[in-house]
């Protein structure tokens, strides 16, 4: 009972979440409002372009360097950086993508960008969130 | 001998186009359903795992989840696009699941054994998340793997039928 009730992981998520997610989209507003403009942006205007697979990407990042500082077995620890590397690799290639078809005038979908973009970084966020309580677990039984 | 009337000529299918976004849902709700279960049930959940990778049965339980997502989200696309399956990609999501569920398998007997080699203390608990590690790290791979390398392939052919054309 007492085990579940570690909710460090969920804080770290959340973190991410507003300043990966929220605090852009407020700044956005802010900006609107400090300016004048009648600018009110929904989070899936903003990240129309794919960005949110950028913010996916950054997100895998951390996990890795966590990962890789975590007493697992060194197996273990290139299995998972391996596997995390390639969704956030592939969550970051839909914003390349899209940046590469609007610079060079290809016809982009925006719709699509921002639906690839989103299921990508639900996914990356999805399994940080669980190599986050493995790692917390781990770090519990290695410090018995 | 005259051309076929365009009204009895069949329809061109075109072939299944995979896209990630399409598996990413279903990869990150495997992935919830199992960060669920580790934080609702922290003490029996990785038992159950542990028994069954003690007893032999979880690469069987892992090969079978891994092929039956595989499958249905490939024909669940199909049917979505209203497209037709190809050779190539059912022998890759008949043959990549099990080579990346296999190869995981190695790597955890490969952990297990340096875990009991090092003498670390605490190694059975120690043992017991590295086979839960695996295992969650080996489900997610053995779905999302091979749709990834379909993805690549797709690209590539296209790439050259393009650069041919």
């Amino acid at each position: 009972m007492a085990e579940w009730m570690s909710v460090k992981w969920l804080l770290w998520i959340s973190l991410y979440l507003v300043l990966g997610v929220f605090v852009p989209w407020a700044t956005a507003l802010a900006w609107a409002h400090q300016h004048g403009s009648d600018l009110r942006p929904r989070p899936r205007q903003l990240f129309q372009r794919g960005e949110l697979g950028l913010v996916g990407l950054v997100l895998v990042i951390s996990v890795i360097w966590n990962l890789l500082q975590s007493q697992y077995m060194p197996q273990t620890r290139a299995l998972g950086a391996v596997l995390l590397a390639v969704i956030g690799t592939m969550a970051g290639a839909v914003w390349i993508e899209t940046y590469c078809r609007h610079s060079t005038g290809m016809a982009s979908n925006d719709e699509r960008a921002w639906r690839d973009s989103r299921n990508l970084a639900f996914l990356v966020f999805s399994v940080v969130v669980v190599v986050e309580i493995l790692l917390d677990r781990f770090a519990k039984v290695a410090a018995l | 001998m005259s051309a076929p009337a365009p009204a009895l000529a069949k329809p061109e299918r075109r072939t299944v186009a995979v896209r990630l976004a399409d598996v990413a849902v279903t990869v990150a709700y495997l992935s919830l359903v199992f960060g669920l279960l580790l934080v609702f049930f922290p003490v029996s959940f990785p038992r159950i795992i542990v028994h069954s990778w003690q007893s032999g049965n979880l690469i069987v339980a892992m090969l079978v989840i891994a092929l039956t997502l595989d499958a249905y989200l490939y024909f669940r696309i199909a049917y979505l696009l209203s497209a037709r399956p190809t050779a190539l990609a059912a022998a890759c999501l008949g043959s990549l699941p099990i080579i990346v569920v296999g190869g995981c398998s190695i790597l955890l007997q490969s952990a297990v054994a340096q875990t009991l080699a090092v003498d670390l203390p605490n190694p059975q608990a120690r043992i017991g998340e590295e086979v839960l590690a695996h295992t969650y790290l080996g489900l997610v791979s053995g779905v999302f793997l091979p749709f990834l390398v379909i993805r690549l392939l797709q690209q590539f052919r296209a790439t050259n039928s393009a650069r041919q054309s």
